[in-house]
């Protein structure tokens, strides 16, 4: 007997912002990430609350990727914020920061929500505009002959995450590393067509940091080899190792068929003759003169040892992730059938040597060209060893965007603060026909430029965790931080040495004020000054195309969720 | 469905609170006099008897976040060093709630962050004085143990090491022989070295009557065990047995007249002053009082060495040990025996009376020894089906694997099997009945030992087998103790299995208390990692609280004067004289924080070990030595001279102290700065955290339980 159940209806919700659980979550989500957010944020701890592993991060992606939030409103921030960090890495906290301080500001005007759309769009346009312009004065520009910027765009990135617990010569040793590893991947002979390699990491937990180092070529772990016996690699005419990368598995069982029944007889193995077929494989191998064979998953025993017999050293369980670089750094072409062994398939390598690190035993594969390599990360504890291998992907991933596009923005709140410094002072002189374009008045464009600028400013301000005060100047537009426990009619270049992305020090009087708390009255601003010229040698940098990227995405998805009218929930 | 969930009152931080209150529990297991403990499980009535922290985490319930990073930071230390536990668990606790009291404070979490861990980097940076290479490590050792008190604990030693196999007691004979040979002879040898060893030298010349009369016995032992076995007495320590006989019972004037052959002799040695007293006494200082592992250790570290001289191959080799449990017999048992030892089932010993001193052939296998077992990433099929056309068969299928396997050992006159895993219990017997004997879940470290020097290569099946594989040369026998019995533990016979030249030495560990053998398993690998990280670090600390003392001296300092060079970087920022006062203040409020972690470590070690009637004495003395280090100008060095008069914390560690005379006692490097810094992160990572995201099922269990208030839900 089957039970019938009638179709609910679906659930329609009108104005969802406008319900008080929506603007609950999103502000508790904004109180999340924003107390997550810079170098002094503070951590979370993500778990199942029965004693599983509790993941300890101030990360955006790993935030949101164990997140899973109820509402569709929600939901629909999440999205679109996880989509910005699959594809930059980095800035994911700003994206979202923002984007939740879009909505809350916009939505606190009394303005119709096409009429904010319409306006910040044209905001967003200024601002890419002058991001994109040499007049910028919050980008810098990178050299790729000399080290520093790149160090420092690696650096910010390093410490803005506390939960690696690294200390000052751990942060400098990790950038130096991560830096080389990736000029590694960088390849010497460019044609037309430059493809960057790959920088494999090699967890190798409990270890100090700086224990971390850098190899070319790639390890593949060998559990069971032995450190006290010589290796002996057969080698070709020309001194090369040949090498055959398998991606099929070499453990002799049955591939199998997905339906019926086989039926054999008696007396007869299957497993035996499956065996043989492996061992005609080895034969072959051996008359190609292969020194060395990997395969991505098991060697059969016999094979393995038929194999080192006629000195063929046999590496099996390399895993899914090193078939890709392996292929590249070899030549070799993955092989996925035992029947068809083609000796265009080989690929070669310069050598192979036994490495251990900690109590793990590697085979070091070194080919000749190195666009591949292999990154041996340490960290004293699992939780801040996976927060520390997402920052070196971070990092290595901002490079790569980096080189593609070689400029940088000033970090530490700098880039926020002169963004917004230059919106309030260009939508003091925006000429009449403007708003005509936009359909606006003049009071209603100032009014979402400002709430615009203070979302900018708010996100500046999450990066203050230790109630002090943040000033913005008036020369610069730049972001200042005051230690907490002084009153705030000090005197302020008493209190402030350097701007929170150090290009600017407290060397003449620059006119603060606070960047918080002075809602409502409107505040004349010149055009900010480029503060080019003064080098210093620590600054805080932030990917530029991650940026600029996150600032766009903010802003259409608050646009989104503010245009939003009905939420429409099937219940079944 | 996650949801967040913040902690109330930032200065009551629940996580800090919770990792002080779990670290409380360790305070006993502090210092080398540790209180064991019992840990009773209610619903089960089963306890266990626990003295490490390691055991002590592992019994605890852990489910909350910091309960969690806290088994986790324990773990780690423990994978990494085995040692260092103890103080990793009490620095947690100590540094949690020296915190807590800095939030009270309110002190901002990023001073607090910032300051502990240029703290502990400045620390680290200055306890690097107090590190001593290993060379000079043994060079001061071999002074040390030259006084005579300390050469009395040495010969009384010799009395109880009967319990050693009769060759290794030989090697330790030698160590303890040299430095009869050294004092008389050679003063000028060691000319160059300072004059604080000279002085010692002629002390000990001074007093040598006393030592002559206290070498007598041990001489005449000596004597003893070489008649007893000649083949011993003839291989290359015959000299030095020599001069050690004549030592004991010649007087002072005769030794010019044999001074040429001694010098001869000795310049051969003085070149490495560390080889004539191995790594035993180094053993010996890292041991912390724990004399039963310290024993089994020395044996070993001799019987390394000499295989080392042979071969070349490294001084310590921690690979090449294994342990063996036996219950039941006294722990006066406890003994080395080269090769390896393993207990057997009873059935088997006829076999191995059979085999008792032939060579036999050997076989490793590094699967399990049974049909059904196929390697690793083998995938077994699912839709096979076999037919019989004839119904009839002579014998059942499984008969025709045993028997076909036997047929392969057989063919290939294989006597003995060791195997990685299980063993086929119907194979067993058979092989029995074949006299071969079959040893199953035997380690990898133990396969490749006998690998190496059997010449014998692992395989997974039987029927991958060729000659090749098969190794020659292993010998069986029954365990026997020390008092020449073959013992019969009733259920398990304990069995040697040896291969001449094999690198591998059993520790043989006895106890009649079956809840002491994991403890005593314990402690000996505890030893044997500390000389594993001696010899790796290649230094060792001044232990005995000498480390934390000095960092305590050192942060006094950094309060003070906050223009250390470790500091600058933080005070260059502030220019400005308001600024650099306000971090002043927070930097003195969070370096105390800091110091009060070792200062109760130090005092709660003192009251462990007795050395103090309260933690308030403790503290006082502690305060005692601070202030006089203060005064002496420079720390490090009135630490450095408190720990050559063994006066440092009144003698610091171990039983030795109650002789008078404080024997050296060190600690790891690595180890113990390592288990700071592990310490500090845990404690910083967990102050850091504001929050707690739970996701999964329990979310909804909360959401409808009574503390539902105290959480967010998204």
């Amino acid at each position: 007997m089957s039970c019938l159940e009638a179709k609910k209806p679906p659930l329609f919700i009108s104005e969802p912002l406008t319900k008080d659980t929506v603007s609950q979550s999103l502000s508790l989500l904004n109180g999340i990430l924003k107390s997550c957010y810079g170098p002094a944020g503070r951590l979370k701890q993500l778990h199942n609350g029965v004693g599983g592993y509790v993941c300890t991060t101030s990360q955006s992606s790993a935030i949101f990727s164990r997140l899973s939030v109820s509402h569709p409103v929600l939901r629909v921030l999440t999205a679109s914020v996880q989509n910005h960090i699959s594809r930059f890495s980095d800035c994911g906290l700003f994206t979202a920061i923002l984007c939740c301080s879009m909505i809350e500001n916009f939505k606190s005007l009394n303005i119709a929500t096409w009429t904010v759309i319409k306006i910040s769009k044209h905001l967003l346009s200024v601002c890419m505009d002058y991001l994109k312009s040499e007049a910028c004065g919050c980008r810098v520009s990178v050299d790729f002959s000399s080290l520093e910027t790149l160090l420092c765009l690696v650096r910010s990135v390093l410490r803005s995450k506390p939960a690696c617990m690294l200390n000052k010569p751990e942060v400098e040793h990790l950038t130096a590393l991560i830096l080389k590893a990736f000029l590694f991947t960088v390849p010497c002979h460019v044609e037309t067509n430059a493809v960057l390699g790959k920088c494999v990491i090699v967890p190798v937990k409990g270890r100090r940091v700086v224990d971390s180092t850098v190899l070319p070529g790639l390890l593949i772990e060998t559990p069971e080899i032995q450190l006290a016996k010589p290796l002996t690699v057969k080698r070709s005419c020309s001194n090369m190792i040949k090498m055959a990368l398998f991606c099929v598995s070499l453990s002799g069982d049955l591939f199998s068929a997905e339906e019926g029944t086989i039926t054999v007889h008696h007396g007869i193995s299957l497993e035996k003759s499956e065996l043989n077929r492996l061992l005609n494989v080895g034969k072959q191998l051996v008359n190609d003169e292969v020194g060395l064979v990997v395969c991505q998953k098991v060697i059969h025993p016999s094979l393995k040892q038929y194999l080192e017999e006629n000195h063929v050293m046999a590496v099996d369980r390399a895993g899914l992730s090193l078939m890709e670089p392996l292929s590249w750094m070899t030549g070799s072409k993955p092989i996925a059938s035992v029947h068809l062994l083609s000796p265009s398939c080989y690929g070669s390598l310069k050598d192979v040597r036994i490495e251990s690190f900690a109590s793990k035993r590697f085979v070091h594969l070194i080919p000749n060209d190195t666009v591949v390599c292999s990154l041996i990360l340490c960290n004293r504890n699992e939780t801040a060893w996976d927060e520390l291998k997402r920052a070196c992907e971070t990092a290595e991933h901002v490079l790569q965007l980096t080189i593609k596009e070689p400029l940088a923005l000033l970090g530490g709140g700098c880039t926020e603060t002169h963004l917004a410094s230059y919106i309030r002072h260009k939508s003091c002189s925006l000429p009449t026909s403007s708003f005509k374009d936009l359909d606006c008045s003049r009071t209603q464009y100032q009014l979402v430029a400002d709430g615009f600028c203070r979302s900018l400013e708010s996100v500046a301000c999450s990066l203050n965790h230790d109630d002090g005060e943040i000033l913005t100047d008036m020369v610069y537009g730049h972001c200042w931080f005051v230690p907490s426990g002084f009153p705030s009619v000090s005197n302020w270049s008493d209190l402030v040495s350097k701007c929170g992305c150090g290009i600017n020090g407290n060397t003449e009087n620059l006119n603060w004020r606070l960047l918080q708390g002075q809602f409502g009255s409107p505040i004349t601003q010149g055009c900010p000054k480029d503060p080019t010229g003064k080098v210093a040698d620590f600054l805080t940098l932030d990917c530029f195309a991650a940026k600029c990227s996150g600032l766009q995405v903010a802003l259409e998805t608050a646009n989104m969720i503010l245009d939003l009218s009905y939420v429409i929930e099937d219940q079944n | 469905l996650p949801m967040a969930f913040r902690d109330v009152n930032a200065r009551r931080h629940i996580g800090l609170q919770q990792l002080s209150a779990l670290a409380l529990t360790g305070r006993t297991l502090l210092g080398p006099m540790k209180s064991c403990k019992f840990i009773v499980d209610e619903s089960t009535n089963q306890s266990t008897l626990i003295c490490s922290a390691v055991r002590l985490i592992e019994s605890l319930d852990l489910t909350s976040a910091a309960g969690q990073l806290l088994n986790e930071t324990i773990q780690a230390q423990n994978k990494e060093f085995r040692t260092g536990m103890s103080t990793l668990l009490f620095l947690i606790g100590a540094w949690s709630s020296a915190v807590l009291e800095c939030l009270q404070q309110n002190v901002p979490v990023s001073a607090i962050v910032s300051v502990m861990s240029e703290g502990l980097n400045s620390c680290c940076e200055r306890v690097q004085c107090l590190q001593i290479s290993i060379h000079d490590v043994n060079k001061e050792l071999c002074s040390s143990s030259v006084r005579p008190n300390a050469f009395k604990s040495k010969t009384c030693q010799i009395g109880c090491d009967s319990l050693l196999d009769p060759h290794i007691f030989l090697y330790v004979q030698k160590d303890i022989s040299a430095p009869e040979e050294v004092i008389p002879v050679n003063p000028c040898s060691h000319q160059e070295d300072d004059s604080n060893f000279n002085k010692r030298l002629l002390s000990s010349l001074a007093s040598l009557g006393s030592i002559a009369s206290l070498v007598k016995p041990a001489g005449d032992k000596s004597t003893s065990w070489i008649s007893g076995s000649g083949v011993i007495a003839s291989n290359c320590n015959k000299q030095k047995l020599t001069h050690s006989r004549y030592f004991s019972t010649l007087r002072k004037s005769h030794f010019s007249s044999q001074q040429g052959s001694f010098q001869g002799y000795l310049s051969g040695r003085s070149a490495d002053p560390c080889e004539c007293y191995g790594l035993g006494h180094l053993a010996m200082a890292l041991s912390h009082g724990n004399q039963t592992s310290v024993k089994l250790l020395q044996s070993i570290v001799a019987y390394q060495r000499e295989r080392a001289e042979c071969s070349g191959s490294s001084q310590f080799n921690i690979a090449g040990i294994v342990t063996c449990c036996l219950l039941g017999l006294p722990e006066s048992y406890s003994c080395v025996s080269p090769g390896f030892v393993t207990l057997v089932s009873p059935e088997q010993t006829t076999v191995i009376k059979y085999f008792e001193d032939k060579p036999l052939r050997i076989l490793l296998m590094d699967g399990d020894l049974t049909e059904q077992y196929r390697h690793l990433g083998f995938n077994r099929p699912c839709n096979v089906r076999t037919i019989l056309e004839h119904p009839s068969l002579p014998e059942g299928k499984a008969d025709l694997w045993l028997s076909s396997m036997l047929d392969i050992l057989i063919s290939f006159e294989v006597n003995l099997v060791l195997v990685k895993g299980n063993v086929c219990e119907n194979l067993m017997e058979r092989c029995i009945a074949n006299s071969i004997l079959v040893i199953g879940s035997v380690t990898q470290d133990v396969l490749c030992a006998f690998g190496e020097v059997t010449s014998a290569q692992p395989v997974t099946y039987l029927t991958q087998l060729n000659a090749s594989c098969v190794g020659s040369g292993a010998q069986v026998g029954l365990w026997k103790a020390c008092d020449g019995r073959a013992m019969d533990l009733g259920e398990l016979v304990p069995v040697r299995i040896k291969v001449q030249g094999i690198p591998l030495l059993t520790a043989v560990l006895t106890t009649t208390v079956a809840s002491k053998m994991q403890l005593i398993e314990d402690q000996f690998w505890t030893l044997a990692y500390r000389l594993h990280h001696a010899l790796h670090d290649e230094k060792v600390f001044l232990g005995g609280g000498a480390a934390e003392l000095l960092c305590l001296s050192h942060i006094q300092m950094l309060a003070k004067q906050p223009l250390q060079p470790s500091n600058k970087n933080a005070v260059r920022e502030f220019h400005n004289p308001c600024l650099a006062a306000s971090a002043t203040e927070y930097t003195s409020v969070v370096l105390q924080a800091l110091a009060s972690g070792w200062k109760q470590y130090l005092s709660v070690v003192m009251c462990n070990t007795a050395k103090a009637a309260s933690e308030l004495e403790a503290c006082t003395s502690v305060d005692h030595h601070l202030k006089k280090a203060a005064e002496c100008g420079s720390p490090s060095a009135y630490i450095l001279k408190e720990f050559r008069r063994g006066d440092l914390l009144r003698g610091g560690s171990g039983p030795f102290a109650d002789d008078g005379e404080g024997l050296k006692v060190y600690d790891n490097v690595t180890a113990k700065t390592e288990a700071w810094r592990r310490a500090l992160d845990l404690v910083l990572l967990v102050l850091q955290t504001d929050a707690e995201i739970i996701t999964g099922p329990k979310r909804n269990q909360l959401l409808n339980s009574h503390v539902s208030s105290e959480f967010m839900f998204l």
